[in-house]
């Protein structure tokens, strides 16, 4: 029992991440109803700018400041300059899209940065806290990361809830006709969009760096388990989105605790699987289900 | 007042709109009737801005608002209440009517907001529910008031009947025929259901295929018979 709730709790701080970047895809989806492939491309590559910070400034806080911003204006160039003008033709093409923003991205920090895995430094400790008589699996390290999420995940919700941008943000996802006929700069909600979900990926990657070692493909997986996180969560919840990443997360711990890691994957894919056959609207999402 | 003149759509190469030149004075109730594929709703779409004419032009108090997005053109004064009682039905009934008006400031919203309670009290009961939760006629109410709460000048309504009890339709024309008279509103009403619509409006034109064939005060209108089965198909 002892073994399952290490297991168990060492998954929450992945999971947490993977529930950041799950919520990113979420954001995207909703304001112009796209699955961002090149989410953790935008992410490894604003992780790479807050390293450059770092290493200049010597401050985790502030290189995780430059990456929010990076993440923004990154999350708004790719929305404008890719997909506003794809966008015209289709969606799928749309969709496609983003998985040439990801490959331009990683190939981008190859160029600047190289191809070899670095590490990225964790500014408290990432060590076990001992309570009682046992070391938990819980770090001060994911303090922070539960932390960082819990106030990026107020603050969203506030704006969506109490902030006329947050109504209008909601009205443009829900119905964009009804929103423009109310006034609403729905293009500049569109940009808004995706400027918070690069911003929210972005604090993911910065956060999720230390464990996982940077380069231009390695966080290539954690698409794979935001992306399910968010389907099985329905994609248009932003609850939905934090509780299965994290979810995930815990999963991913008793799989690799009980099997070995690279078991990970495949224990997420099935999961997808029986969520689009068992329930294919998602567990937080509403009407129809969708077609994939 | 609402000038429409010489305005023509094309969807491809089907004519929608041909030539179409109408008033719609202010403090009036007009209405636009005819079958189906008549053009009613494409005029409606073309003035909100969602669908771009070939030619011609419309004018509000003068202004031009042919050209304009439809986000611009609310902010002209004009509002459009689309077909299918259309809010947002993912959104509370406080919400739906605060989107209406989120362009004007704060306290503007509010008083508006206030008074479009009381002009819907039923409204006003339910204001932290769900829209979906709605009946029909509750719902068309609110798209309503969220056009409204922009404090339009002309307000377009497309097909408010469209699924709704009779009872509940004539309440609803009789509120709109009100608000006319008593803002001075130009309203412009789209209608199948010729019948309600010639009751609720001072004048009425017909349209067929995309034309003005006839127009005068809608009791003159509903009076023609020959008008009515060529036409209007009753």
């Amino acid at each position: 029992m002892s073994t399952f709730l290490d297991y168990a709790l060492g998954g929450v701080g992945p999971g947490t991440v993977v529930a950041l970047l799950a919520l990113a895809l979420v954001l995207t989806w909703r304001s112009t109803r796209i699955v961002n492939f090149a989410q953790v491309g935008q992410a490894m590559f604003t992780t790479f700018i807050a390293l450059a910070i770092q290493e200049l400034t010597g401050s985790w806080v502030l290189a995780l400041a430059g990456a929010m911003v990076a993440g923004a204006v990154l999350g708004l160039f790719v929305q404008v300059l890719v997909l506003r003008p794809v966008r015209r033709s289709d969606t799928s093409g749309a969709i496609i899209a983003t998985f040439g923003v990801l490959i331009v991205l990683q190939s981008l920090a190859a160029m600047i940065w190289g191809g070899d895995p670095q590490s990225f430094p964790t500014p408290v400790s990432n060590a076990g806290i001992e309570v009682g008589d046992r070391v938990w699996p819980i770090s001060p390290y994911d303090l922070l990361i539960l932390g960082t999420a819990a106030v990026l995940v107020v603050a969203l919700t506030l704006l969506f809830t109490r902030t006329g941008v947050g109504l209008a943000m909601r009205a443009t996802a829900f119905n964009p006709e009804v929103a423009r006929l109310s006034g609403v700069r729905v293009g500049r909600m569109l940009g808004l969009g995706w400027a918070l979900a690069g911003l929210v990926g972005a604090v993911a990657g910065v956060l999720v760096a230390p464990s996982a070692t940077l380069s231009p493909n390695s966080y290539d997986i954690l698409l794979v388990f935001a992306f399910t996180a968010a389907v099985v969560g329905g994609l248009d919840s932003l609850v939905g989105a934090v509780f299965f990443g994290v979810m995930t997360g815990v999963i991913l711990g008793l799989v690799t605790g009980y099997s070995d890691s690279s078991s990970a994957p495949v224990a997420v894919l099935v999961l997808l699987a029986a969520n689009l056959w068992l329930k294919p609207e998602g567990f937080f999402g509403r009407g129809k289900a969708r077609v994939v | 007042m609402l000038a429409i003149s010489h305005l023509t759509v094309d969807y491809g190469s089907a004519r929608a709109l041909d030539d179409l030149s109408m008033d719609v004075p202010r403090g009036e109730v007009t209405a636009v009737i005819g079958a189906n594929g008549a053009g009613k709703s494409t005029l409606l779409r073309t003035l909100a801005g969602l669908v771009k004419p070939t030619s011609g032009s419309a004018t509000l108090d003068g202004a031009e608002i042919i050209g304009h997005r439809p986000e611009d053109i609310v902010r002209l004064g004009l509002s459009l209440v689309p077909e299918g009682r259309s809010t947002v039905p993912e959104l509370t009934v406080d919400e739906n009517l605060r989107l209406g008006g989120l362009w004007r400031s704060r306290a503007d919203r509010s008083s508006r907001q206030e008074e479009l309670y009381g002009l819907f009290p039923v409204l006003a009961d339910r204001r932290h529910l769900r829209a979906d939760t709605l009946s029909g006629g509750e719902r068309q109410q609110l798209a309503i008031g969220r056009a409204l709460m922009s404090g339009p000048e002309c307000l377009l309504l497309d097909e408010p009947s469209l699924g709704l009890a009779p009872l509940i339709v004539t309440q609803i024309l009789e509120l709109v025929r009100g608000l006319a008279i008593e803002k001075n509103l130009a309203v412009l009403l789209v209608e199948q259901n010729a019948v309600t619509a010639l009751r609720a409006a001072h004048t009425a034109v017909v349209l067929n295929l995309g034309k003005v064939v006839m127009s005068g005060a809608a009791s003159e209108i509903a009076a023609r018979e020959e008008l009515r089965h060529a036409y209007l198909g009753y």
